[in-house]
């Protein structure tokens, strides 16, 4: 009898196979009496948000509002608190799905140079990992790819569709350059041994960048060029504004760096990713308005004399100094539903709040990312993609998700549907 | 009239015997020579003690026929005045590579498949790395070219050995003279010796560090059993070898401080005490190193300053190297001044021409020129047991001295003469003319010139020549009796004028020379009338600035403990305190217990209730609004330790992982930042019977021997699935068994099967009485079978690394069948499937939090499965295995609480209570009780909440960790790093070579991670 139990419990909460994509929204729905966490360090503690067609119309506070509530499912979530969806960013999630099975890692291409190479096509809307993001409340990733100088273009995807065309948020939003450092780490798989060099070759490959820059911005002056360089091609984003440059730095002076390039080579936006000594540049980061997606806080110092909590007060110290900060779990995809407890970490280590730590998860990093005029607070006109959580979502005590909405819409599609996605955990063993 | 005959007889016998005996054919005219030389006037250092002014050295055939004031010397004797110079023992270098073959890797490729067996043919041991029989009088071959370059440092003899393996043979001491071998070896079968490195052998055993110690015991056991028994049986010239060796004074190099309590524990085992090669950081651990009773040899390599000219670059250097670059060269004084017996060696330096620079420096820094002496000369002789050859200059022994214009130990002393086995090799030429003092310069045709000559030595001069009031650098080189001088004289006269001459009576040179436009000219140099006292006013200065310079630079920095940045200026001590008014996590019956005190006396918890009352002396921490509980423990860890795969063989039950503790990780002060008091240290997942594990507790500061935690039950590694089966290693790794999941079943049924009858021989034997035992022969110890056999007995204690059901069943079975248990199955990510079958076996499970899908045996995972182990019964603990996450394993066991909905205070045994049950540490750990160890953590919130932090973490009474002190730690760090960077910055402007800083890769094991070779 026992067995038998077990198994069905196991089934229903451990499920391997992804769900089914939530269907269409069919009439305004309403939440009742949460908690509104707005995203943009607003709370509106007894709220009411409503929306239509996958787009918010309403956000209010439920004391005073007088709603006509006529032909809406209305939702009580009283005692319960509703979130903006969390946004992961720097993510490989639906990029890789099994560590040490190859077949299932589309994450990186060869070659040095590759702006052409995009996230999206690879992008697996059956992923294993994306219930379990989801579960806890991180609705939204960037797809991004990796290895080489230049990796590719990562895009914003949903967590919820049938294919990468109905998932994805925002296509192509930048390309990835990792900064050729002052340091290189030579990691050697058949000993798992890591060694840290001098990097030889740095100034090599910078000189080689500023010349792929260049020609790149002089071919994005023309609109149409023959013979056409795919490569270069890709890059225009970074010269119009279009796309972000995200560059993977960690050590100090390549962040400084890397940021004067960037500026310097004529691209727009650029965003440092990693940033794991940005708080010896954070003045410069502030003053030059260079945002900074951080690279997972559950790391250990990167020096032994280090203060054992400098990662966990990384977040807190940008914050002071004014710097735009998200969080991320970077590159580690099966890790990605912890995203929610890196923000309740940094408030622990410094954030000044709750609702400023939540931020980094969600408006600073759509702000970032160029898709705040969607999604990243509960605001009208933003998409319902937005979820409701029995308690402090930031707090692993408390994250129980029990519902989820997905605005779910391919952008190029002018029929606007929404979706909803109940979601069925088991808050008590006993259940 | 018989009895003067026999003496005569006698004297002409003497007389005979003392003639060369030569076997050697010589082409040509044999020319030996009387020998016979003596050194009168000179201060003679026969040995530190005793120093003899005016006296007389008297050398006869390569050896010292008398040393004393009033020596007779025979007729036919070669008479040298040493008057004003000395006359030393030459040193001897009691571990050196002299004259043997370059040991080269055999394995240069990580990727060629795994040698399995020894690539050395022939009756020896099963083990490449253990070569007992290499004899390196057989290996010796001089060298001229490098006895030289020691020969000009005062070096005589040196102790030579190949460096090669665990058991690397027996060394031999040869003096540095350039001879034939034959006359050469002083001493063949002089040493044993052993180290950790497996150096050239290309075997995969061991390739580890506690694997070279199991080999390393393991060759003791069969050594011994083949002298009992197993000579009968086989031949082996290895294990004939090391018995042999037994009798021989044995010498262990390890490369750290640690490796020296290491190797020390080795020869405790086994009744030797060895001689053990430091690397010069044993000041970090004096009083340890001192407590192993062994002598030392000490190398004087000091690291080069690192180049901190850039401040972010110069932070990637830890305060550790910035430490150590300052106290290395204390260290041998530090040995000497703990009672140490030591010997100094060239062993270690970069280049062997730093030995003087760095011994004088180490003088600086404390060491004694008498205790150095001694470490170069008689102490390695009594530990070679040479000290009736070498060491000393009394009659009879070997003619090794050297001849030195002062105190061996100024910085201008000179070297002269090195004399070894009674023939000289020249140094510097000891009859240099002293040209040092104020001359007068005449050229024809020239104004009169003053040549001014001022220097610390003869030998080392300084030249500057006064035309009137202009300055002018001249060259000179005086080589015997002629002397030569360039100079350019000036705008009068371009070009450069070239003077050659002899020396003319005692103060004045006379010669020719050739100006500028080819005119030859006659010039004379005196001694100025008045001789003024350069070298005494030059000596003097010198010796003022060096003593304020001294002052200043040989002042150091105090030691950490551990030495690492974060360690502690003095280790902490156990308290009397009382936390007071906090909200108490009992995991007892009562629950959490709201405004509760609990008072910590001896190390133990002493009381737990409300208003207690402080004893005096106490110290009493405010507890309101904090939690308090008892500390975390990590069922499942690899910080501190050197390394954690002995990943070589399939089983390798005889590895020790408390061999490997690394009190100095860094990570034991972080996790102990997030709360953690107690870890096991486990083997690694490389095989299906891996080593015992390591308990300790997390005493930041400790030795490892103070870490480990006593009378703790042993525990054992065991693995199953990918990482046993080499599924993720690469196609190189295609031929260890077994490869899949059937073979490792056989593993296990293979070794107990074994293990099971070894016990029942050694049972069998134990049975005997004394008479029967007598007559009998012992079973071979072994000391993997020893381990399995305490399995059976149900005397230690098995986690097992494991994933899927399938794996998980197997061995459930196999333990069942060979009536063994299973204590604990670790990961066990899919016991959620077989949790009623563990709960029925009674094994618990350690899992994860929430790690799943970074390979194919973890795609089942789920994060309810504490959860659902937990609902069936099973003891359930989540565990770390890894570095990071360990610092907050209250976050990890309150993801039970979100997956599963586990009550809290269960949540909370999961890291706490219940790991303390599954190491079998319950009855003094895990919950808060009167009587249990006073393991503590004082929370500023919720110890499940995401914002929570510990405020104090404390063990056995002392507190570890102190949120509050941290500032003060930060800043004291700050403080000694600027002035260490400082002291460099002025190292590098003096013109002292640097490092440039880069970071350092931490090494941070988990279960799957292979070691560097050792």
């Amino acid at each position: 009898m026992k067995k038998i139990f077990i198994l069905a419990f196991a089934t229903l909460t451990g499920y391997a196979q992804n769900p089914a994509p939530a269907k269409p929204q069919a009439k305004p729905i309403a939440l009742m009496n949460g908690t509104i966490h707005v995203g943009n360090g607003q709370v509106i503690p007894n709220g009411v948000i409503i929306f239509d067609k996958g787009v918010i119309t309403t956000v209010a506070d439920a004391t005073t509002a007088r709603l006509n509530m006529d032909g809406m499912e209305v939702i009580s979530v009283a005692g319960k608190h509703v979130y903006p969806g969390l946004i992961s960013p720097a993510s490989t999630v639906g990029l890789e799905e099994i560590g040490a099975v190859r077949a299932t890692v589309d994450k990186q291409e060869v070659g040095v140079l590759n702006p052409n190479v995009r996230a999206l096509v690879a992008y697996n809307t059956d992923s294993e990992i994306i219930p379990t993001i989801r579960n806890n409340g991180v609705l939204l990733t960037q797809a991004m790819p990796e290895g080489g100088t230049v990796s590719g273009s990562s895009s914003i995807m949903q967590a919820d569709g049938w294919n990468w065309e109905d998932a994805v948020l925002k296509a192509d939003d930048g390309l990835w350059l990792t900064w050729p450092g002052y340091f290189a780490t030579v990691f050697d798989f058949t000993d798992f041994s890591r060694v840290i060099k001098k990097n030889e070759k740095r100034e090599e490959a910078i000189a080689a960048l500023r010349a792929t820059f260049a020609d790149a911005k002089a071919y994005a002056s023309q609109t149409e060029q023959s013979p056409k360089n795919l490569k270069l091609e890709a890059m225009r984003g970074l010269f119009s504004g279009q796309q972000n440059l995200y560059v993977r730095a960690d050590y100090a002076k390549d962040i400084l760096e890397a940021a004067q390039f960037a500026r310097a080579m004529g691209v727009q936006k650029v965003v440092i990713v990693g940033a794991e000594e940005a708080d010896r540049v954070a003045g410069f980061l502030a003053e030059q308005k260079v945002p900074v997606i951080l690279s997972a806080l559950h790391r250990m110092p990167n020096r032994p004399d280090e203060a054992v909590d400098l990662p966990y007060r990384m977040p807190g110290i940008l914050q002071k100094a004014g710097v735009l900060v998200s969080l991320s779990y970077a590159g580690e995809w099966w890790r990605t539903r912890n995203l929610p407890f890196q923000a309740g970490t940094a408030v622990g280590f410094g954030v000044t709040d709750r609702e400023e730590a939540l931020k980094m998860i969600t408006s600073n990093t759509a702000q970032i990312l160029g898709i705040a005029d969607k999604v990243g607070t509960l605001e009208p006109g933003k998409h319902a993609t937005l979820f409701v959580s029995v308690g402090d979502a930031l707090d692993m005590r408390t994250n129980r998700v029990e519902r989820v909405f997905f605005r779910a819409a391919p952008p190029t599609s002018t029929t606007v549907t929404s979706g909803c996605t109940s979601n069925i955990r088991i808050s008590t063993v006993n259940e | 009239m018989i009895k003067p005959l026999l003496a005569g007889l006698l004297a002409v016998g003497l007389v005979q015997f003392a003639y060369a005996q030569t076997t050697f054919p010589k082409n040509g005219v044999y020319d030996e020579r009387p020998g016979l030389y003596a050194f009168t006037n000179a201060t003679i250092v026969i040995d530190p003690q005793t120093t003899l002014t005016n006296a007389t050295l008297l050398v006869r055939n390569g050896r010292i026929d008398a040393v004393g004031q009033t020596v007779k010397l025979p007729a036919g004797t070669v008479v040298t005045d040493l008057k004003g110079k000395r006359i030393y023992p030459a040193l001897i270098d009691i571990d050196s590579d002299y004259g043997m073959p370059e040991v080269k890797p055999e394995r240069t490729s990580r990727q060629a498949p795994p040698q399995l067996e020894s690539n050395k043919k022939g009756p020896y041991y099963w083990n490449q790395a253990v070569q007992p029989e290499n004899d390196a009088s057989q290996l010796f071959k001089a060298d001229d070219k490098k006895a030289d370059e020691l020969r000009k440092m005062g070096f005589g003899s040196v102790l030579t050995y190949p460096h090669d393996g665990l058991a690397r043979g027996v060394g031999v001491l040869v003096t540095l003279a350039n001879d034939r071998e034959n006359m050469l070896v002083l001493k063949p079968n002089a040493t044993a010796h052993y180290s950790f490195s497996k150096g050239s052998s290309g075997q995969t055993v061991p390739s580890s560090m506690m694997g070279s110690v199991a080999v390393l015991r393991q060759a003791f056991y069969d050594a011994d059993w083949y002298k009992r028994a197993g000579n009968k049986e086989q031949a082996n010239l290895s294990l004939e070898a090391l018995n042999r060796n037994q009798s021989l004074p044995a010498f262990f190099e390890a490369n750290d401080k640690l490796g020296i309590l290491r190797a020390d524990k080795i020869g405790d085992e086994f009744g030797m005490q060895y001689v053990i090669r430091t690397s010069g950081d044993e000041y970090q651990r004096i009083d340890e190193v001192k407590a192993t009773g062994a002598s030392l040899i000490v190398p004087l390599n000091f690291p080069d300053a690192y180049d901190v000219e850039d401040a972010w670059d110069a932070d990637n250097v830890t305060m550790a190297e910035l430490k150590h670059w300052e106290l290395a060269p204390t260290n041998a004084g530090k040995v000497a001044g703990a009672g140490i017996p030591f010997a100094l060696t060239t062993a270690e330096l970069k280049k062997k021409s730093d030995f003087w620079a760095n011994l004088r420096k180490a003088i600086q820094y404390g060491l004694s020129e008498q205790k150095a002496l001694e470490a170069l000369t008689t102490v390695p002789a009594r530990l070679l047991r040479a000290d009736d050859q070498i060491g000393t200059l009394k009659a009879g022994k070997v003619a090794n001295f050297i001849i030195t214009s002062g105190n061996l130990f100024d910085a201008d002393n000179v070297i002269f003469e090195n004399w070894i086995q009674g023939k000289p090799y020249i140094v510097n030429p000891k009859d240099k003319a002293d040209l040092r003092g104020k001359w007068r310069l005449s050229v024809a045709g020239m104004s009169p010139m003053a040549l001014d000559v001022t220097g610390k030595s003869p030998e080392k001069t300084e030249y500057q020549l006064m035309a009137d009031t202009t300055k002018i650098k001249p060259t000179v080189s005086v080589d015997g009796e002629t002397i030569s001088i360039r100079f350019q004289p000036g705008k009068s006269m371009p070009g450069t004028t070239r003077l050659t001459g002899y020396r003319k009576g005692a103060t004045g040179y006379v010669g020719t020379g050739e100006l500028p436009d080819g005119k030859t000219v006659s010039w004379s140099m005196d001694k100025a009338a008045v001789e003024p006292t350069p070298n005494a006013t030059a000596s003097t200065t010198m010796a003022s600035g060096t003593a304020t310079a001294g002052a200043s630079s040989t002042a150091v920095g105090s030691l950490l403990y551990p030495f690492v940045g974060l360690g502690n200026a003095q280790k902490p001590q156990p308290q009397t305190m009382l936390i007071r008014n906090a909200t108490v996590w009992t995991n007892e019956k009562d629950g959490i217990l709201k405004a509760a005190d609990v008072l910590v006396q001896n190390g133990k918890i002493a009381q737990v209730g409300t208003g207690l009352k402080a004893p005096s002396g106490a110290t009493v921490i405010d507890g309101t609004g904090k939690h308090l509980t008892s500390g975390i423990i990590d069922e499942h860890s690899h910080i501190a330790l050197l390394s954690v795969n002995e990943g070589s063989q399939s089983s390798t039950a005889e590895v020790r992982m408390a061999d490997v503790v690394n009190s100095e990780d860094v990570n034991i002060y972080r996790q102990l930042a997030g709360g953690v008091t107690a870890s096991q240290l486990l083997h690694g997942s490389a095989n299906a019977i891996g080593g015992q594990s390591a308990m300790i507790k997390l005493k930041w500061g400790e030795a490892p021997a103070q870490l480990l935690i006593p009378n703790a039950d042993g525990f054992i590694k065991f693995a199953l699935g990918e990482n046993v089966k080499q599924a993720n290693w690469g196609d190189a790794n295609r031929v260890r068994f077994p490869q899949t999941r059937m073979g490792v079943e056989q593993v296990y049924m293979d070794h107990f099967t074994r293990a099971k009858e070894y016990a029942n021989g050694w049972a069998t034997y134990n049975k005997l009485n004394s008479k029967e035992k007598a007559n009998a022969v012992a079973p071979r110890r072994d000391i993997e079978l020893d381990i399995l056999a305490e399995i059976l007995a149900n005397k230690r204690f098995i986690t097992c690394h494991s994933y899927v059901q399938s794996e998980i069943n197997m061995l459930l079975h196999v333990a069942d069948s060979l009536g063994f248990k299973v204590n604990t199955f670790t990961h066990i990510l899919e016991g959620y499937k077989v949790a009623d079958k563990m709960a029925k076996h009674g094994a618990g499970g350690s899992t994860f939090a929430d790690w799943w899908a970074y390979k194919m045996e973890v795609h089942d995972a789920i994060p309810y499965n504490a959860a659902l182990m937990n609902r069936e019964g099973v003891t359930v603990s989540i565990n770390s295995d890894d570095a990071e996450m360990a610092r907050r394993l209250n976050q990890e066991a309150a993801k039970t609480v979100e997956y599963g909905g586990i009550p809290e205070e269960d949540a909370w045994k999961m890291v706490t209570l219940n790991p303390a049950k599954l190491l079998h540490l319950d009855n003094q750990m895990g919950s808060i009780r009167a009587g249990k160890d006073a393991d503590l953590v004082l929370w500023n919130a919720h110890p499940l909440a995401i914002y929570a932090r510990p405020e104090k973490t404390i063990i056995d009474g002392t507190v570890y960790f102190d949120l509050s002190a941290e500032d003060a730690k930060r800043e004291a760090m700050q403080t000694e790093r600027a002035r260490l960077v400082q002291k460099m910055l002025a190292a590098k402007a003096g013109g002292s070579p640097t490092t440039k800083p880069a970071p350092k890769a931490p090494r941070m094991f988990h279960c799957e991670d292979l070691d560097e070779e050792f």
